[in-house]
């Protein structure tokens, strides 16, 4: 028979996390290891000043996966493509947002707003031309779609 | 206007205008409720409940977080100090400001004027009663708010406001400090 009882533990429990329809991010199937990209091949293109290319390779293999995951490579990267966002000069940013094609744009937005968490002397004016000439191609949608992509940088 | 101010506010108001896309949702965990989702979503379960022998089944549950209606919080920064943090969910959205302090009159300054407003917050309707850990004053849109008012006079007031609020800063530190000699003056001039 059922015992009375005056302890209140039994409130605690997550009862909830047992329904079937919860709601789970998508990708624990795909969290491998990320296959980075080598820092030394960035570096080199950058001392080549082809800060475009490098940018682009960036883009392409960044690591997006929802929060709190493979946050080891998703930190690595992030240095990385600050590193080059901040070698770019004001002159030509345009030319190499021209390079970049709308899914890239809207990658690269999502560093912007990284970058924008962890401002260090300067690169805050920097990420701000940036953020103003990424939007001026790519308009508001660019922003929404970092707002509500689950996949993060 | 200083160079990275212009830049900085526009950013500002192009993430807003983004982020103020709201639609009215009822909670999902309590029947009949309607509560702005990044108030209620972010808490974990059970972590400030306590049973004390009263019906209170429902704050337990309340506290279950919903993480699918929350979306990716940004934050726009014009330097280490200056920062707006934007955090958008589906039926709200949250906006905290961390003003430029930089000395110790313009912190108690700042700290001062943001209680005055923030005992003031239901005249300005958006305005939170406490601001967010690390952010000197909040603002919580709801889509009641965007249902009533219009979006872009909304984020108007955001940017007027982050352009308002250092200009007064500063104006009021000049004040002081104006007043401070005046007194010293006068005092001294008696030996």
């Amino acid at each position: 028979m059922a015992k009375n009882t005056f302890s209140s533990e039994f409130r605690n429990i997550d009862v909830d996390q047992y329904n079937e329809d919860n709601y789970k991010d998508e990708d624990a199937a795909d969290a491998q290891t990320h296959i980075g990209i080598e820092e030394s091949t960035i570096i080199s293109l950058m001392n080549q000043g082809n800060h475009a290319e490098a940018l682009k390779m960036l883009l392409q293999t960044a690591p997006m996966t929802s929060k709190g995951r493979n946050d080891q490579a998703k930190e690595a990267h992030l240095n990385l493509v600050l590193k080059v966002l901040l070698a770019v000069n004001k002159s030509q940013m345009d030319q190499i947002i021209t390079v970049l094609d709308s899914t890239m744009l809207d990658v690269l937005m999502k560093y912007i707003y990284r970058g924008f968490e962890r401002p260090s002397e300067n690169s805050s004016a920097i990420l701000l031309q940036w953020h103003e000439k990424v939007y001026n191609v790519a308009g508001v949608g660019c922003i929404v779609r970092v707002l509500t992509d689950r996949k993060r940088v | 206007m200083s160079a990275t101010l212009r830049p900085y506010l526009n950013a500002v108001r192009h993430t807003l205008s983004a982020a103020i896309c709201l639609q009215n949702f009822n909670s999902q965990v309590v029947e009949r409720h309607n509560k702005p989702e990044v108030e209620v979503s972010e808490n974990n379960l059970g972590l400030d409940f306590k049973y004390d022998g009263k019906v209170e089944g429902e704050s337990s549950r309340e506290a279950r977080s919903s993480k699918e209606l929350l979306m990716t919080p940004v934050v726009v920064s014009r330097n280490e100090k200056e920062r707006v943090l934007v955090e958008p969910s589906i039926n709200s959205l949250r906006i905290s400001i961390a003003i430029k302090q930089a000395d110790e009159i313009e912190k108690i300054l700042c700290h001062k004027f943001m209680r005055f407003m923030m005992m003031r917050a239901e005249n300005f309707i958006i305005l939170r009663r406490k601001p967010i850990e690390g952010y000197d004053i909040s603002f919580l849109i709801t889509n009641l708010h965007t249902e009533q008012m219009f979006k872009h006079k909304l984020v108007d007031f955001v940017i007027h406001f982050m352009e308002e609020i250092d200009k007064e800063i500063s104006e009021m530190k000049l004040a002081v400090n104006a007043r401070a000699r005046e007194c010293a003056l006068e005092y001294l001039k008696r030996f």
